[in-house]
C-alpha cells in the first residue's frame, strides 16, 4: 500500500503539479530509470581567452564494483549543443588525467560541455546508478590549474555496453519560476563569468539583472556580470547552478555556485 | 544547522563571507553571527556584532577565519539554548537544498586567491567515523606546493588525537601515517611521491572535510573532493562504500 501511495506521488502528471504548486517539489528524479545507468554533470570546457581545461575522473565501477574492463565515453559539445568530439577511454586507472585543449578540439577556441558515462560488459546489479562527480580545472595562459567539482546531474547513458534504452531528464523544469540567489559577495571583483548550462531536454530561460536569456536544449552559455553585491536569478530550470569564474587582477577563481 | 570554518598557516590566510540569506532569497537579518571555540574545554561562544558587510552578508576576515573558530547563524532567542559542553542543533535556517553555504576564500599575501562555497553539516559533527579520497584528483604534481587540510568539528569540546594515512591501495600498503586532532583545521603538506592514482587517505576515529590545496607561481588552487556515496546513487550505496571502506581499513588496522 505505501509503495503504491509512493508509486503514485511519484508519477510524472504528480510531479508535475508538485513542482507547480510548489508543494514537495522535485527538483532532481532518478524516477524514470530502471536499467544500470551512469549519471554525468554537464562539465565545461573552456578553450577560449586563453583558457584550457583539465578533466579529473575516477573509474568507478573499478574502484566500488571491481570490474575491471570498464570503459568511459566522453562526448564533447559547443555551445550550441552541437556534437564535435567523442572519445572511448579504456585501461582505466583508478583516477585518470584528460586536457582539453583546441588541440584536442580539432582547433576550437570557445565553450561548451563534455559528458562521461561509464560503461562495461561485465554483468552489474540491475539497481546500479553510478554518478561521476569528477573534477575539473581551468588554466589561464599557462598559468596553474584551479579546480572545481561537478555540481549538476545532467544526463544519464546505460552501464551496460549492449543496452540502447533511451535516457531521461533528470532535473526538472516548471511552469513556476525557481529564484536563486547566490550565497557569494561579488563587490570586489573585477569580473564575474557565470557558466549556466541547460541540463534538461527542454528550453529554459534565465532572468538575471533584468535581462532575459534563453537556453535551447542543452546548450550552454558564459554571461559576463560586474558591479553586483549579489546575484540573483529566477528560471524556470528547477535546479540551475553556475560555475563562477571571478577576476582579480591577474588572477581568477572558479567553483560552482 | 551548518557550521563554517577558516583556514591558516604562515602563507595562507582565508576570508569567510557568510550570506545572510537563503539560497531561494529569503532574507534574515534576525540571524546573528556567532563564533565558538574551545577554552577551558568548555566550548565559548561570542555573538560577532561587528561584521556585517550590509543588510546580505557577514565578512570574517583572517585574523578570525583560523584553525579553531568556527562560526554559525542564529537568533538570539536560539542561542539561550547554547550548550557549552556539546554542540547542539539550535535551529533550521541552514538546512536547505542545494545545501546553505560561506564562500571559504584563500589568498596569499600578494598573490592569487581560490575558493569554494562551503559548510559543515551539523550531522557530520556528531559522527566518528572515517573519511576516504583520492589524493591525486585535487593535487598538481608539477605545482611548486601541494597541501591538504583536514577539518573536522566534533561535537564535545575536545582536541582528541586521530590518525590520517595515505595508503596504496593497489598494494594494499601504508605509505605514510599523520597525527592529526579533532575540532581543528589540520594542514599536511603533501609530498609529489604521494600524487598518484592510486594513493588515498583514509582517517581513523573521526570524521572531517578533506580540502585540497595547490600553489605556483602565486596562483591557487582549493576544492574538496566527494565523499565517496555521492558516486552511487543507487540504494546500494552505503553497503558498496562500507565494503570498500571496510577493505581500506584492514590495511590501516
Amino acid at each position: 500500500m505505501k509503495s503504491l501511495v509512493k508509486k503514485i506521488f511519484n508519477a510524472n502528471i504528480i510531479v508535475f503539479f508538485r513542482n507547480l504548486i510548489k508543494f514537495r517539489q522535485l527538483k532532481v528524479s532518478l524516477n524514470e530509470i530502471n536499467t544500470p545507468k551512469s549519471i554525468s554533470d554537464s562539465f565545461c570546457w573552456r578553450t577560449d581567452q586563453g583558457f584550457k581545461t583539465i578533466f579529473k575522473y575516477s573509474d568507478i565501477l573499478g574502484l566500488f564494483y571491481g570490474i575491471k574492463d570498464s570503459t568511459v565515453f566522453l562526448s564533447f559539445y559547443n555551445k550550441e549543443n552541437i556534437l564535435i568530439k567523442k572519445l572511448e577511454i579504456k585501461e582505466l586507472n583508478y583516477s585518470n588525467t584528460l586536457e582539453i585543449n583546441s588541440k584536442l578540439l580539432d582547433g576550437i577556441e570557445d565553450y561548451g560541455v563534455f559528458y562521461i558515462f561509464h560503461k562495461t560488459n561485465s554483468e552489474v546489479n540491475r539497481e546500479t546508478i553510478i554518478s561521476n562527480r569528477c573534477y575539473v580545472g581551468y588554466s589561464k595562459n599557462n598559468n596553474l590549474y584551479s579546480f572545481v567539482h561537478g555540481n549538476t546531474y545532467a544526463k544519464s547513458d546505460n552501464i551496460e555496453l549492449h543496452n540502447k534504452l533511451k535516457s531521461h531528464d533528470i532535473i526538472k523544469t516548471s511552469l513556476n519560476r525557481q529564484k536563486y540567489k547566490i550565497q557569494n559577495y561579488f563587490k570586489d571583483f573585477t569580473k564575474t563569468e557565470l557558466f549556466f548550462a541547460n541540463p534538461t531536454e527542454n528550453i529554459i530561460n534565465i532572468d538575471i539583472d533584468n535581462k532575459k536569456f534563453y537556453l535551447g536544449k542543452r546548450q550552454s552559455l558564459i554571461l559576463e556580470v560586474s558591479n553586483m553585491n549579489s546575484i540573483i536569478f529566477n528560471s524556470n530550470c528547477l535546479y540551475l547552478r553556475p560555475i563562477i569564474f571571478n577576476y582579480k587582477d591577474s588572477y581568477f577563481d572558479v567553483y560552482h555556485g | 544547522m551548518n557550521f563554517f570554518f577558516g583556514i591558516k598557516t604562515e602563507n595562507i590566510f582565508s576570508n569567510l563571507t557568510i550570506a545572510r540569506f537563503k539560497n531561494d532569497g529569503k532574507n534574515s537579518e534576525k540571524h546573528l553571527l556567532c563564533k565558538v571555540a574551545i577554552k577551558d574545554s568548555k566550548w565559548n561562544l561570542e555573538i560577532l556584532n561587528d561584521n556585517v558587510i550590509n543588510e546580505e552578508f557577514y565578512s570574517i576576515n583572517e585574523v578570525l577565519s583560523d584553525n579553531e573558530n568556527i562560526f554559525f547563524l542564529a537568533q538570539e532567542n536560539e542561542i539561550e539554548k547554547f550548550d557549552k559542553y556539546k554542540l547542539k542543533k539550535l535551529n533550521t535556517f541552514t538546512d536547505t537544498f542545494p545545501a546553505y553555504r560561506s564562500n571559504l576564500k584563500i589568498s596569499i599575501r600578494n598573490g592569487g586567491f581560490s575558493s569554494f562555497q562551503s559548510e559543515y553539516p551539523f550531522d557530520m559533527v556528531l559522527k566518528k567515523g572515517s573519511i576516504l579520497s583520492p589524493v591525486s584528483v585535487l593535487l598538481n604534481k608539477n605545482a611548486k606546493e601541494n597541501i591538504i587540510f583536514i577539518k573536522n568539528i566534533y561535537e564535545e569540546p575536545i582536541q582528541k588525537k586521530f590518525n590520517l594515512f595515505f595508503v596504496n591501495i593497489e598494494k594494499k600498503k601504508i605509505v605514510e601515517k599523520i597525527e592529526l586532532r579533532t575540532n581543528y583545521t589540520n594542514s599536511i603538506n603533501v609530498n609529489n611521491e604521494l600524487i598518484k592514482p592510486e594513493i588515498y587517505l583514509i582517517t581513523d576515529k573521526y570524521l572531517g572535510a578533506p580540502l585540497f590545496v595547490s600553489i605556483d607561481n602565486m596562483h591557487m588552487s582549493f576544492e574538496h573532493t566527494h565523499p565517496p556515496h555521492e558516486y552511487i546513487m543507487s540504494n546500494d550505496k552505503f553497503k558498496i562504500i562500507s565494503k570498500l571502506k571496510r577493505e581500506i581499513s584492514e590495511i590501516i588496522s
